[in-house]
């Protein structure tokens, strides 16, 4: 039995632990995990989508640089869920453990688990690559809040209207406007 | 082994007080403390800000102060527990739908997972029936005869400090998008527990800035963006001129013109706010098209009513001005732009608030002669039914090629599609001005449209990461109609969506631009006498 057929064999097993797993990391997380419709549940779908194609990815080995796609996916969404970086990045990690503990119950594949070293090491990219994402999405964050305060919206609050001079002499401008 | 290492993995390492450390909850949910921390709350309303509301006529906001969510002391008045059972008290007595919303909840669960700010969070007191639970569990405990025998038990709980803050937290967590309503049996509209929940707020002085600021401006100015006269009138002049630049078509609007046939009300954002102003050009454009007699207000310059995220009596004020002004300046009756909140106010509390507006005419299009009937009471007709009549009428010369640029998509407004049904007139328009519009999925679009994530006020840049969180829903449909057909263009009928949906896809869908329904058609339209220049992008072509 080869490393790749007990990949292939074991996808969705793995595959559903790992989204499980990542699922649990938000409050209230059984709608997340059991609706399959991706834009009835925007986070359980994305999440299921990327970590399945990802996967397939670390399985065979792909170049690093095809990892970004599924991830930026993921990052998108946890870079802004109050997670702690570690937290958000994190369940990347999880594979390596999940795929261990599946292979090594399975009495005729067990060997297998000696034969993890490249899939672990790609693994281990994924997660440097995840780092880079979730600041990536960060910075685009602050960005899109100084484009947002750019574009005029905060005018809003900051302008120069009558109300404004109250900041100065409240008790007196109110009187100026009560006797217009 | 593996199992240990795994829970491992799911703890902070720096063990901060993050909300999300990856444990399933084992408290009850009323035993969980809301946590205020820099980016999940929005600025508390400046003290000024409250004073001056206060000051005004028919107006109450009590208690202005200085005070900080993340401290422990909000500095509530002393009696801030008599203050807030008294208004709920009154509020039972007077509106009936909150006794019944309070009542009739058989906590079926379809409208758990039915908001965004649930879906994108993940945290169960964004579920609709938790959100309205949190009012719901004082009121059993002081107004109904099972909570006040059997208490927690009956899902009752006291009013403490600690459940005002969690109102705080969660009803500036709601968007009053009124998606949640669309699924529940009774049809309990938790928008308006979450509307509740903000007025006894404010009776303690509990409330945010990006609300009350621009309320208290379009209180003073008429605007939110808190213009004078002449900087408004200003801003309209502009736009014009750009229009003279761009198609060779001068236009002289008019302001406070008494006599004119028509009042034109927008939200300012589109006169000042890009993208909105290419909306407003697109107003401009179409009434120059079809010769309507019309006039802008420089009083009111406002279309948007940050009312309705206060309470009923400024929502009230704030909609008055509006026919007053029809009123002075004598005008049959009043067209209103593209705004989400306006409408939800005329069409569902204006005519019991101010209205029915006996002194002006049933809307009544001069070019086509169609009567507006279902604007017969408010005397207030939208944009896009205007338009839509105008084109089902053959009065619009219209060039689809000139949006060859644009390949669209449609958002719906929560407040227009599900607070007055306004479904289908956009997307007529949409089929008659560019080749290419497509549908994103059928459970995002429509009555069960989602929210752009920053209605009610909430669209301020301190909470951004919660406005993309509960934006999510939204973005992610987008993101699927720009990966199968290419779309690069979000339009939408609501001037706070346009500024939204812009950071909105800033963030998900870098590309993405966003756009009213009117620029298309301000695109689209041949003018009499122009002189157009190349135009690759429309009215957004630099020149
Ligand atoms: S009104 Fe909208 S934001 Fe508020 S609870 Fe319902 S779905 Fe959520
Ligand atoms: S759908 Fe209606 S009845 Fe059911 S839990 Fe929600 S609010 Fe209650």
């Amino acid at each position: 039995m080869k490393l790749d057929e007990a990949f292939r064999n074991y996808r969705e097993k793995i595959v559903d632990r790992w989204v499980d797993y990542t699922l649990s990391t938000y409050e209230s997380s059984s709608f997340f995990k059991k609706e399959k419709d991706k834009f009835a549940n925007p986070v359980g779908g994305n999440v299921r989508e990327a970590l399945d194609a990802l996967f397939v990815l670390l399985a065979r080995n792909a170049d690093p640089k095809e990892f970004v796609a599924p991830l930026e996916q993921i990052m998108l969404i946890r870079a802004i869920q109050e997670f702690a970086a570690s937290v958000a990045v994190g369940p990347i990690h999880a594979v390596k453990h999940i795929t261990r503990e599946i292979l090594a119950k399975d009495k005729e594949r067990c060997h297998l688990v000696q034969e993890l070293y490249d899939f672990e090491f790609a693994v281990d990219l994924a997660v440097l690559a995840a780092f880079d994402l979730y600041m990536q999405c960060r910075e685009r964050l602050y960005q899109v809040r100084i484009q947002e305060i750019k574009t005029g919206n905060f005018i809003l609050t900051d302008s120069k209207c009558p109300t404004n001079l109250l900041k100065t002499n409240i008790q007196e401008s109110i009187k100026a406007v009560e006797s217009h | 082994m593996a199992v240990p290492k795994l829970e491992q993995l799911s703890k902070s390492v720096v063990q901060g007080p993050s909300l999300a450390t990856g444990a399933i909850p084992t408290k009850d949910w009323m035993d969980i403390p809301a946590i205020f921390k820099p980016g999940n709350y929005a600025y508390p309303a400046k003290q000024e800000k409250v004073e001056y509301l206060n000051s005004q006529k028919d107006l109450h906001f009590p208690n202005a102060r200085e005070w900080n969510p993340e401290e422990d002391d909000w500095k509530l008045p002393e009696d801030w527990k008599e203050i807030i059972l008294k208004g709920l008290k009154e509020r039972l007595d007077k509106f009936r739908s909150l006794k019944i919303f309070m009542d009739c909840c058989v906590r079926c669960g379809a409208c758990a997972d039915k908001c965004h700010f649930f879906l994108g969070t993940g945290d169960p007191k964004n579920m609709p029936v938790l959100r309205a639970e949190l009012l719901r569990s004082v009121y059993r405990n002081d107004f109904t005869l099972g909570g006040k025998i059997l208490g927690k038990m009956a899902g009752a709980r006291e009013m403490t400090v600690g459940v005002l803050k969690e109102w705080f937290m969660y009803s500036y967590q709601c968007t009053e998008c009124r998606r949640c309503s669309v699924f529940c049996p009774y049809g309990i509209d938790t928008a308006e527990v979450t509307m509740m929940l903000r007025e006894l707020l404010h009776l303690v002085g509990v409330g945010i800035n990006w609300i009350l600021e621009p309320a208290s401006n379009s209180n003073r100015t008429g605007n939110h963006m808190g213009l004078q006269p002449h900087t408004f009138k200003d801003n309209v002049d502009f736009l014009a001129d750009d229009i003279e630049n761009l198609t060779g078509v001068k236009i002289t609007p008019s302001f406070n013109r008494k006599g004119a046939e028509v009042l034109f009300i927008t939200p300012s954002a589109d006169v000042f706010a890009e993208p909105g102003l290419y909306t407003a050009m697109g107003y401009l454009l179409l009434f120059e098209h079809i010769g309507l007699d019309y006039t802008w207000s420089t009083y009111a310059s406002e279309g948007g009513n940050f009312g309705l995220f206060t309470n009923n009596e400024l929502m009230k004020k704030l909609n008055g001005k509006m026919y007053a002004e029809a009123k002075r300046l004598g005008v049959k009756y009043i067209i209103g732009g593209e705004c989400g909140h306006m409408w939800r106010v005329v069409h569902q509390y204006m005519d019991t608030m101010n209205g029915p507006a006996d002194f002006l005419e049933v809307p009544k299009s001069p070019m086509t002669g169609t009567t507006f009937k279902n604007a017969a009471s408010t005397k207030m007709v939208h944009i896009s039914e205007f338009t839509a009549d105008l084109i089902k009428n053959g009065k619009l010369k219209l060039d689809k090629s000139r949006n060859a640029h644009v390949k669209a998509t449609f958002h719906d407004s929560c407040n227009p599609a599900r607070a007055m049904g306004l479904m289908d007139e956009p997307r007529y328009i949409l089929d008659h001005v560019v080749d290419n519009w497509v549908e994103m999925p059928e459970n995002t679009i429509r009555e069960q449209t989602f929210c752009c994530g920053s209605g009610t006020g909430l669209n301020t840049d301190e909470i951004m990461e919660l406005r993309m969180r509960s934006g999510l829903p939204r973005a992610n449909a987008v993101k699927h109609v720009i990966d199968k057909h290419d779309v690069n263009m979000l339009s939408c009928v609501c001037a706070i969506d346009r500024a939204t949906l812009t950071s909105l896809m800033n963030y998900w869908n870098p590309g993405c631009d966003v756009c009213g329904v009117s620029e298309l058609v301000g695109n689209a339209l041949v003018m009499d006498g122009e002189n157009r220049q190349e135009l690759d992008e429309g009215l957004r072509t630099l020149v």
